[in-house]
């Protein structure tokens, strides 16, 4: 459990730290590229919740596809890639005050629901015993049981998506 | 430690070394090379020709139309994975829900390449 | 050994609706990419016969009139889901006739067009019958990205790049509000089905704040998509740039599939903690009909002053959740307030559609929607103007329109509950109705009694298609105000499945 410990602390520093960086840094690619750390660290605490298979789509769809997504963005706008000043606007006090309650807020409310409360512990428990609890495979009998309409709604869903965005980006 | 958690340590000891190789690998390199910097030197690298223009090029919506084409596939990826693994357990019955599933996205791609988005010009 | 997986037994009939919908999407595609060009005129009619197709299976499922519970409940195809289908797939159906024309003069891209518009449809059904928070959220992004899409069609116009953008920032915010929402509400239940979480919340006073902040956080991700005042900025911006059609669209089937969801999840998930949402439905009710109303009085143009007016008509469709709970079970409880916003819904459909497409009729002459292009128009168009008049009058609640019925079973609700904030929300209520009476008369005024701007008189040319959907809505808007009996049974009959 103290590894545990001392993993998510180190983890959690690393995504709030880059978290910050995200929102303070003046250069928008610099921006997204901080976003990577803060979702690969968010990744690192599914591993250490055992959540192998969410933690390699957090990889797989965040970085490897979101990101990407972003930087092409990036580029197709006429933002100049490098230090802006006028990023920031005057409602970044007013955004700040918000975020800080926000922050209050969300933390109380955890706080005060699970604050005694401890994750069931992974010692002890076999390899075996876990891939059949939360493993991929779990994960692939909840899809295709319980959630097999939103399933097969996110391939229209997709398929949707892709069409607007060919109409919007068509030059004709 | 739990036994889950000691497979991940050996990730954590391998992603340590190599950081730590890097950081030995580049104060070795700073420690023995001669320093003379000049302009010249500083100049990006383009195959050997000066470069030309600002550092910044707009890209073409086009390469987006690719960008987001790779994401529809790679949310398709992440499904085929958890129905792979248990591809005996679920039979006939899986075999037919992933092809509907499948079919709607190469809609999509039949689409793109109907419409001339794919064409390479 | 991985463990044996159970087959879920799939219902064909109860997802025949949704199947035949998938179907439409696919030959509208194939139509499109096969004939090109040449298809482009077919695109608007498979789309409308794929809609009136797909209503075959909700009535035959109606007839069958067994409550379908698939998944272990988490998609449920009970009346309530029924009778919202239908309402989801006429209105796309009236939707796409007063597009048919619009669409194919302005050159937009029709068979993308229709694809888009039925797969939001196509989430509008899916949320009639979620009854878990996944399907939930994955229903709503089905009907609200096609929708953003929409909303932005014109995208060489600046309004409508900003109608679309508007729209679709404040969406994903209130999304990811909503899922922030979802996953504290989950980790308390440890289940996304809307039934277990009723039972794990509604059982103790534990984590009390938690749950309270979940479901704030849910109930504001919805009052966006209804458009509830302090989440209407979106509204009028979008309603104005948006192409007409879609902004009918979103007014009615986008605002009635955001009360499916609100219907589902508070009077199914969150019952018994009516001492959180109640308060909270009170004040967005009462917000949103007194701010729409008094921002509508100073509307110059009618689109934006139709989108306040059904930011206001929000509001009577929220004052029936604020007193659901207080509402005695022998004048039915909860299932009261249900019918009460299923009819409301109902008839705000019909009148509300109505009134967009006469806009678009007269548009086609005038080119504008200033109200002040609206003078002479009973001189020179008697029967749009006739028409005009029945869907303006009906939205202002004037009997024998449809229009005073829906507000009549809403006061109902309200004076059945008989608290002491019931019948102050009542009073609200009333005021309200008096307010709009003001604008909604002002428009009939212009019509009537303004000359017309430039002497304008030549006939306005309706074609066959948007004909039929002012046939269509102005039908069930007296037939609705005539016969209330037949919407009171279609209200009645829309109570939430007993769940398993």
């Amino acid at each position: 459990m103290i590894a545990q410990n001392i993993a998510f602390a180190i983890l959690a520093l690393v995504a709030t730290l880059a978290a910050l960086r995200v929102v303070t840094t003046r250069n928008v690619v610099h921006a997204a590229l901080y976003l990577v750390v803060v979702l690969a660290s968010v990744g690192a605490l599914y591993v250490l919740l055992a959540a192998e298979f969410v933690a390699a789509v957090q990889i797989l769809i965040y970085i490897g596809a979101i990101v990407v997504l972003f930087l092409f963005g990036i580029m197709l706008t006429r933002a100049t890639i490098g230090v802006e000043s006028d990023l920031d606007n005057d409602q970044r006090w007013i955004a700040a005050i918000t975020g800080l309650f926000l922050l209050g807020v969300l933390t109380f409310v955890l706080v005060e629901s699970f604050g005694d409360d401890q994750l069931p512990g992974l010692a002890g428990v076999s390899r075996e015993e876990l891939t059949a609890q939360r493993g991929t495979g779990a994960v692939g009998d909840a899809i295709f049981s319980t959630y097999l309409v939103p399933f097969e709604v996110i391939s229209v869903l997709l398929l949707a998506a892709l069409v607007g965005a060919i109409v919007l980006a068509r030059r004709d | 430690m739990a036994e889950f958690l000691r497979a991940y340590l050996t990730v954590a000891v391998f992603a340590g070394a190599a950081g730590l190789l890097v950081a030995l690998l580049s104060t070795l390199g700073w420690a023995v090379r001669p320093s003379r910097p000049s302009r010249q030197k500083s100049i990006a690298y383009e195959s050997g020709v000066d470069p030309a223009g600002t550092d910044f090029g707009q890209s073409q919506v086009r390469y987006y139309i690719f960008a987001l084409l790779f994401v529809l596939f790679d949310v398709e990826a992440v499904y085929i994975f958890p129905w792979a693994l248990r591809l005996e357990g679920y039979g006939v019955f899986g075999l037919v829900e992933m092809g509907v599933f499948i079919v709607i996205l190469a809609l999509g791609l039949v689409y793109a390449w109907r419409k001339g988005v794919l064409r390479w010009v | 050994m991985p463990p044996v997986f159970d087959t879920p037994a799939i219902d064909y009939h109860a997802f025949a609706p949704e199947i035949a919908m998938v179907v439409t999407l696919v030959v509208l595609l194939f139509v499109d990419l096969v004939f090109e060009e040449r298809g482009r005129w077919a695109t608007a009619t498979v789309a409308g016969i794929g809609l009136l197709a797909s209503v075959v299976p909700v009535l035959s499922l109606a007839v069958d009139g067994a409550d379908r519970s698939l998944f272990g409940g988490a998609y449920v195809v009970d009346n309530f889901a029924l009778v919202l289908k239908a309402l989801f797939l006429v209105a796309g159906y009236v939707t796409v006739l007063i597009s048919t024309d619009y669409i194919a003069d302005g050159d937009y891209y029709e068979g993308e067009y229709y694809f888009m518009l039925v797969s939001s449809l196509l989430g509008m059904t899916v949320m009639a019958s979620a009854r878990d928070l996944i399907s939930i959220f994955v229903a709503l992004e089905m009907l609200s990205i096609p929708a953003y899409l929409l909303a932005g069609w014109r995208k060489r116009d600046l309004r409508g790049n900003e109608a679309s953008l508007k729209y679709y920032l404040l969406g994903v915010f209130a999304s990811a509000v909503m899922l922030y929402g979802m996953s504290l509400v989950f980790g308390v239940s440890g289940s996304t089905l809307l039934v277990d979480i009723n039972q794990a919340i509604s059982r103790g006073v534990d984590s009390v704040p938690l749950v309270t902040v979940g479901i704030v956080f849910i109930v504001v991700g919805f009052a966006f998509k209804v458009s509830a005042v302090p989440f209407h900025t979106w509204a009028p911006d979008t309603y104005q740039g948006a192409p007409t059609p879609i902004t009918a669209f979103l007014s009615v089937a986008s605002k009635a599939a955001g009360f499916a969801a609100l219907v589902q999840i508070v009077f199914i998930g969150f019952l018994g903690r009516e001492d959180v949402w109640a308060p909270m439905f009170w004040v967005l009710a009462a917000l949103t009909m007194t701010v729409g109303n008094l921002i509508a009085l100073r509307q110059t143009n009618l689109v934006r002053l139709l989108a306040y007016s059904s930011v206001a008509q929000a509001g009577f469709m929220l004052a029936p959740f604020a007193v659901a709970a207080d509402i005695p079970a022998d004048r039915g409880g909860v299932g009261a307030a249900t019918g009460a916003v299923v009819t409301y819904l109902l008839i705000y459909a019909g009148m509300n559609l109505g009134a967009f497409a006469v806009v678009m009729a007269v548009a086609r002459k005038t080119r504008s929607a200033e109200i002040s292009a609206y003078g002479g128009l009973f001189a020179y168009a008697p029967g749009l103007a006739v028409l005009m008049g029945v869907f303006v009058f009906s939205l202002a609640g004037i009997p024998p329109l449809a229009g005073w019925y829906a507000k009549f079973v809403v006061f109902k609700t309200l004076l059945d509950a008989g608290t002491v904030a019931a019948v102050t929300l009542a009073v609200v209520a009333v005021v309200n109705s008096v307010i709009a009476l003001f604008y909604y008369a002002s428009v009939a005024r212009q019509m009537i009694m303004e000359p017309a701007p430039e002497a304008e008189t030549a006939r306005v040319r309706v074609p066959g298609s948007l004909g039929a959907a002012l046939g269509i809505c102005a039908v069930a808007t007296l037939a609705f105000g005539a016969f209330p009996g037949l919407i009171a049974q279609l209200g009645d009959l829309a109570l939430l499945g007993v769940l398993p």
